[in-house]
């Protein structure tokens, strides 16, 4: 079974640089093989599809991809892949076109938006959709959409991307949110947690501007992420460490080390070796993923895409991130781990 | 056991300067089961006196000595087991009593290399150490890694492991430099709310409120 | 009936296992959402979200 960070709790020196390279490959290799996953149905456009199941996860693709591709050096395998599937995703909604319809079809949903702005952030423009989607987020109605504060931060984070002034004062929804009120960390759970993370993808720009993060946040992160992360390991929610560790990896100044070293190795235990990394739970035996490989799919596959893609993703984003703090940081650690003063 | 720990939750609870914990428990000298238990609660039966500042009574010295000759480490005891029979004596030495001549500390090496995880349990097991004006290896080991305490104390109530979390309370409470976001004062009266049946957990919830509100004048 | 030597042993075994006790397993449970009060029936789109719970399995 898969060791918890419990029972392996230090980690050593170089533990993660150690496993780092193969999860990063394995889970980006899984995305890359599973492209037939994220390919967008017919009736995308047709109001009874489920967004969830469709455009959620190409977005997905074409977000986590955009910060692995900055995170990974030019010329690595990585970099290609990354630059490849974000290329795939912008076929599947033919260059910004299929957003545009689906924008026409729910010009006052946010979410087309957001998607948008996943490509936009890469550099892949669509002039007709920013004409109306131009239109429409100038609108009082725009800024005063009803949402959780962590998912105004996701829309203000987008609309930065795509060149808007943003509706409202990222400062003030921040300090709105569970993170931003520097909540008590033995409140900590599952869905805090997920709150979290997200907060901290929106105002780093997923990750890729940790110098967004303000220093009060910085430090309690770096406090309190041992323990969450620890916690996750524990009961194996394997989708919610691959976020904290991302964020983890997110934290302006020197990497905190000691965890990345601990954890590490720990979810790279969850990862099949196809890639795939479960959203929670203990992974499929060996025995259970070749029975389904040799049945020709008439036993149910042990990693179904819809409950791997996210974690899988999380992890190839989460794997990047800190390879890349890791190996541009490398050990001026004293004071990374200590979360002192909050 | 049980008994014994509510007994002295009741103690600290009315600062009674005549309670005698053993004899509300009904253990006396005679009694080896009782003494085992005494053994268990270690230095924390004279905890109401300590923390009320008055003379202990005679009746739980008496049996707090009795159970430290009775049960003396094995040669093969943890380090916890060896430690909190130290903190037996060493309450007994601090009552200035003339047969307790104060022990030489025992090694808390152990303590140094743990992970936080493994520390913050330690120290919670150990929590009758975590006693004003009591200094040992333990509580410097425990003064330098107030942050690591503090994660222990948030995976503790995150396991809902009330009891961990209790003793990993009352060693921040009588410590400086835990970080403010920590919450702890709301997060003792969490655990006590959560897990306050327990009278162990009872007992050392109210030892850090006692012991913050002795730092606090 | 213990002779009271063994009963000295049992003693000692608990003690030993009372004074240094092992971790206690974790108990972990989150809060759910209730749409109690909630404008929307079903789920409004959580895009670029966390993923959608789906029943825990064993």
């Amino acid at each position: 079974m898969t060791a918890s960070v419990a029972a392996a709790p230090g980690g050593t020196a170089g533990a993660a640089l150690s496993v780092l390279p193969v999860v990063l490959r394995r889970a980006l290799g899984w995305a890359d093989a599973h492209r037939a996953g994220f390919v967008l149905p017919e009736d995308v456009l047709e109001p009874h599809t489920e967004v969830n199941r469709t455009l959620k996860p190409l977005g997905e693709l074409a977000q986590l991809c955009s910060t692995i591709s900055r995170s990974t050096a030019p010329h690595t395998p990585e970099h290609a892949t990354a630059n490849d599937l974000i290329t795939f995703a912008w076929d599947q909604v033919h260059a910004g076109d299929l957003l545009l319809e689906l924008l026409r079809g729910e010009p006052f949903a946010a979410y087309p938006y957001e998607i948008y702005a996943a490509f936009a952030g890469f550099g892949l423009r669509n002039e007709c959709f920013e004409r109306l989607a131009g239109t429409l987020s100038a609108t009082r109605g725009w800024a005063h959409t009803e949402q959780h504060a962590n998912r105004e931060l996701g829309l203000i984070n987008s609309e930065r991307r795509v060149g808007t002034a943003p509706h409202t004062d990222a400062g003030d929804v921040l300090a709105r949110t569970w993170l931003g009120g520097l909540s008590e960390p033995w409140m900590f759970e599952g869905p805090s947690g997920y709150a979290l993370t997200h907060t901290v993808f929106h105002i780093t720009d997923w990750c890729c501007v940790p110098e967004r993060m303000p220093a009060d946040i910085d430090a309690y992160l770096r406090a309190w992420l041992p323990p969450w992360i620890d916690g996750c390991l524990e009961s194996r929610q394997w989708d919610l460490t691959g976020e904290l560790l991302a964020v983890a990896a997110a934290l302006p100044g020197p990497p905190p080390t000691d965890l990345l070293d601990a954890a590490w190795p720990a979810l790279a235990t969850a990862q099949a070796p196809s890639g795939a990394v479960p959203e929670t739970g203990p992974t499929a035996s060996p025995a259970e993923t070749a029975q389904a490989a040799s049945s020709g799919g008439a036993d149910p596959d042990p990693y179904p895409f819809l409950a791997c893609y996210h974690s899988t993703l999380v992890t190839a984003f989460a794997a990047a991130l800190s390879l890349k703090r890791l190996t541009t940081h490398p050990a001026e650690t004293a004071a990374a781990d200590t979360g002192a003063a909050v | 056991m049980h008994d014994l720990a509510t007994e002295v939750v009741l103690a600290l609870r009315s600062g009674d300067h005549l309670a005698t914990v053993c004899g509300a428990a009904g253990i006396d000298e005679d009694n080896r089961t009782g003494i085992a238990a005494v053994r268990v609660i270690g230095a924390d039966l004279l905890l109401p006196s300590v923390l009320h500042g008055h003379h202990p009574h005679p009746g739980d010295i008496a049996v707090l000595h009795r159970a430290v000759r009775e049960f003396p480490p094995r040669p093969d005891a943890s380090d916890a087991a060896v430690w909190s029979h130290w903190g037996m004596m060493s309450a007994l030495h601090r009552t200035a009593s003339a047969t307790a001549p104060g022990a030489d500390e025992p090694n808390a090496a152990w303590l140094e290399g743990a992970p936080w995880q493994a520390f913050t349990h330690q120290l919670s097991v150990l929590a009758p150490l975590a006693v004003p004006a009591a200094s040992s290896a333990v509580h410097r080991a425990a003064t330098h890694r107030v942050v690591d305490l503090s994660r222990g104390f948030v995976r503790a109530v995150r396991r809902r492991n009330w009891l961990q979390a209790a003793g990993a309370g009352r060693w921040l409470a009588a410590l400086e430099g835990r970080p403010d976001s920590l919450g702890l004062d709301r997060g003792l009266d969490f655990v006590e709310l959560m897990g306050g049946t327990d009278p162990r957990v009872a007992l050392h919830v109210r030892a850090a409120r006692l012991m913050a509100e002795g730092r606090a004048r | 009936m213990y002779t009271t030597e063994t009963t000295a042993t049992d003693i000692e075994l608990d003690l030993d296992e009372a004074l240094n006790p092992g971790e206690a397993e974790g108990f972990y449970r989150d809060s759910r959402e209730c749409a109690y009060l909630a404008l929307l029936g079903g789920g409004s789109a959580l895009l670029l979200s966390p993923p959608t719970p789906r029943p825990k399995k064993g």
